[in-house]
């Protein structure tokens, strides 16, 4: 057979459009895919499980009504490893795959930070549950929060402690962190504000085994009010524990993971008496109600906020699409923005530019290991 | 003063986790020449058994206990007839790498088994602790140092006065010429590996109330055991004792006085200013010897 010059182009041609071609098709495939890191190992893989139930509990629903765009959703997921490094790959992997439309990153602000220039790169919408203000504060318009930043958690810590319990002296223990030092300097401005600056502002490594030195300090401080930002349970649990045991009983107001499920658990009776702020509580309303008793009825175990955000995320991310008519990022996006007054079991979603969806917080206490709404408090700014 | 006394105490009582297993590590160290990075997650795995045997099925906690750490001693068998026999003729490096995949195996089996979850063990006692004037005495902790001073006696009688305990040194000093005088050097080696599980599922257990029953749980204490094992002298007993302590001390008191934040630095500050001014460590003259 011989070979001309036509069919020699024609063959280049076909060559080069054919990752193409197979590509777009792949995209165009029988399934809407969402991409999903998350810590299946490593420190806060407990976390992780309870992200993918949450996120599995919404898939359920969304394709039990029909899918988007008339297709079932499919969640693809890698595990980030509860590192920096690790969660970089991971996306990198997602990233890969073309068909993939829109994923869900980390809770952990660090981890958003660490995989924010790929996202950038990326131009596809991440929903995250990291806290950490800056997260949408710092021109990457890719990332949607679906929890309250620590602006409001600050805030509502500070208001909480000094105009209803009443409270001036206060003492800040924080995680090192990018989500606790955020969270730190939160809160130690929200004090300043009200005219009430800490006494005593004490950071700590994640993982320590020993929070002694951390509880003089709080002791020796005169403090008579603690708020925290913690991000390890398991933190929280030793922390709480020597807490009580070397004599400070003074009241604690601390980020959610005070009132997590699993501190709740590990700490005991250490953490009775606890209040918190909590963007997840149960009681708080309707689609929190309704998504609680759906999460009992599939687990058999009460929620939390890991679960929570990303069970918000797929279902108001699903919305987008459908609302977007086509998986194109930007129409995405568009449609993310323009999400206002949705309830979820976060609480009511009001997208603003910068892509924060949530702009306040719940106030929970720790009644002898039973967590109760106390009150939300909502910012408009 | 109250505040340097309590600080003290404590530093003691996690220094002293730091040295049960730091020996571990000393004594597989002694008899094969090799680092075993799966002595944390010897800790670990001792801890969940206990959680199963005494919490899941509510088994009678000496009974747990003694179970558990018959589960280490199989384990230490195991660990090795299947990573350090098949490997003991190659040299060192292979049987370090092989350690620490055998310690990624065993923390991800945990995992896939039992759930990242982690779990609550409460402590021998009913008691939390006892208020001695100023300082606060943690029961859990004054049973870790308890056990520690215990096993430095028992250790110290064994190795020296005990024929098998001199037969292991004989091993661990030269194993051709103990296997010349009649002594079975894989025997020897076993019985090693399975002491040093135990140690390692006894430093797990009693720890386990403190810091909680979690997969990361050995190699956290396993990175500081380490740093340790380096300070008192690899390969000698009495310098992993003082070198979990001493390390023990110097974190909390660097906690306390210096930053909080930087707690481990200091653990490790110390480890550099030993590898570059005395790196065969307190105690490491024989160390010296054998590299």
């Amino acid at each position: 057979m011989k070979l001309t010059r036509r069919d020699f182009a024609a063959g280049i041609v076909a060559g080069i459009a054919a990752p193409h071609i197979i590509t777009s098709a792949r995209a165009q495939g029988a399934t809407i895919k969402i991409g999903m890191c998350v810590p299946a190992t490593g420190p806060a893989a407990e976390q992780g499980l309870w992200a993918q139930n949450g996120a599995k509990l919404a898939l359920a629903a969304v394709n039990k009504a029909g899918g988007v765009l008339g297709k079932q959703v499919e969640l693809v997921i890698e595990d980030d490893q509860t590192t920096n490094p690790g969660i970089v790959l991971a996306f990198s992997k997602l990233a890969a795959q073309n068909d993939i439309v829109a994923f869900l990153g980390s809770i952990r602000s660090t981890q958003v930070h660490a995989m924010a220039p790929d996202v950038l790169k990326l131009g596809k919408p991440v929903m995250i549950g990291g806290t950490d203000p800056a997260l949408t504060h710092m021109g990457n318009q890719w990332l949607f929060r679906f929890r309250p930043n620590d602006s409001y958690s600050g805030r509502v810590i500070a208001d909480y402690g000094v105009k209803t319990l009443g409270k001036k002296k206060w003492a800040i223990v924080h995680s090192t962190d990018a989500f606790g030092t955020a969270g730190g300097k939160a809160l130690a401005s929200a004090l300043e504000k009200l005219g009430t600056p800490a006494v005593l502002d004490q950071g700590y490594a994640n993982q320590s085994q020993d929070f002694t030195p951390v509880v003089l300090a709080v002791k020796q401080s005169g403090a008579d009010i603690l708020g925290t930002y913690f991000t390890f349970e398991n933190d929280i649990g030793i922390f709480a524990r020597q807490l009580r045991q070397l004599g400070v009983n003074i009241p604690w107001v601390g980020s959610p993971s005070v009132v997590a499920v699993s501190s709740t658990k590990l700490a005991g009776p250490a953490l009775f008496g606890t209040y918190g702020v909590a963007d997840y509580a149960e009681e708080s309303s309707d689609a929190s109600k309704s998504f609680g008793k759906a999460y009992r009825d599939a687990y058999k175990s009460a929620p939390d906020n890991q679960s929570a955000w990303p069970y918000d995320a797929v279902t108001i991310l699903s919305a987008a699409i459908n609302k977007a008519g086509s998986t194109d990022p930007g129409k995405i996006r568009e449609a993310l923005l323009a999400t206002k007054k949705t309830p979820g079991a976060e609480g009511e979603y009001n997208f603003d530019q910068n892509g924060d969806g949530l702009h306040g917080y719940n106030v929970v206490k720790n009644d002898k290991g039973t967590i109760v709404y106390d009150k939300h408090i909502d910012f408009n700014d | 003063m109250d505040l340097a006394l309590q600080l003290l105490f404590t530093g003691i009582g996690i220094g002293a986790v730091y040295a049960l297993v730091a020996l571990g590590f000393v004594l597989i160290f002694r008899a094969t020449n090799v680092v075993n990075f799966a002595q944390g997650e010897f800790s670990m795995v001792a801890a969940y058994l206990m959680v199963v045997f005494a919490v899941d099925l509510g088994w009678p906690y000496w009974l747990s206990f003694l179970l558990a750490l018959a589960g280490m001693a199989l384990l230490g068998v195991i660990f090795n007839l299947g990573v350090y026999y098949p490997l003991r003729h190659r040299t060192f490096l292979p049987v370090i790498i092989a350690t620490i995949g055998a310690s990624i195996l065993l923390a991800n089996s945990v995992l896939a088994i039992y759930g990242p979850q982690p779990q609550v063990l409460q402590g021998w006692f009913e008691t939390p602790g006892i208020q001695l004037g100023p300082v606060y005495l943690d029961s859990q902790y004054l049973l870790i140092i308890a056990v520690t001073f215990a096993l430095v006696i028992f250790n110290y009688w064994f190795f020296e006065k005990t024929l098998l305990g001199k037969k292991l040194q004989a091993t661990s000093q030269d194993k051709e010429m103990a296997s010349l005088l009649g002594i079975s050097v894989s025997t020897m080696i076993m019985i090693t590996f399975i002491y040093s599980a135990v140690l390692g599922g006894l430093a797990g257990i009693l720890v386990a109330p403190v810091l909680f029953v979690s997969i990361q749980m050995g190699s956290t204490i396993a990175l500081k055991a380490f740093a340790a094992t380096i300070i008192g002298g690899f390969g000698d007993v009495a310098g992993a004792i003082i070198g979990g302590l001493a390390l023990g001390v110097i974190e909390t008191f660097g906690a306390a006085y210096i930053s909080v934040p930087y707690k481990d630095g200091f653990a490790f500050l110390v480890l550099v200013a030993f590898l570059i001014f005395r790196p065969q460590g307190i105690f490491g003259e024989r160390v010296a010897e054998k590299a």
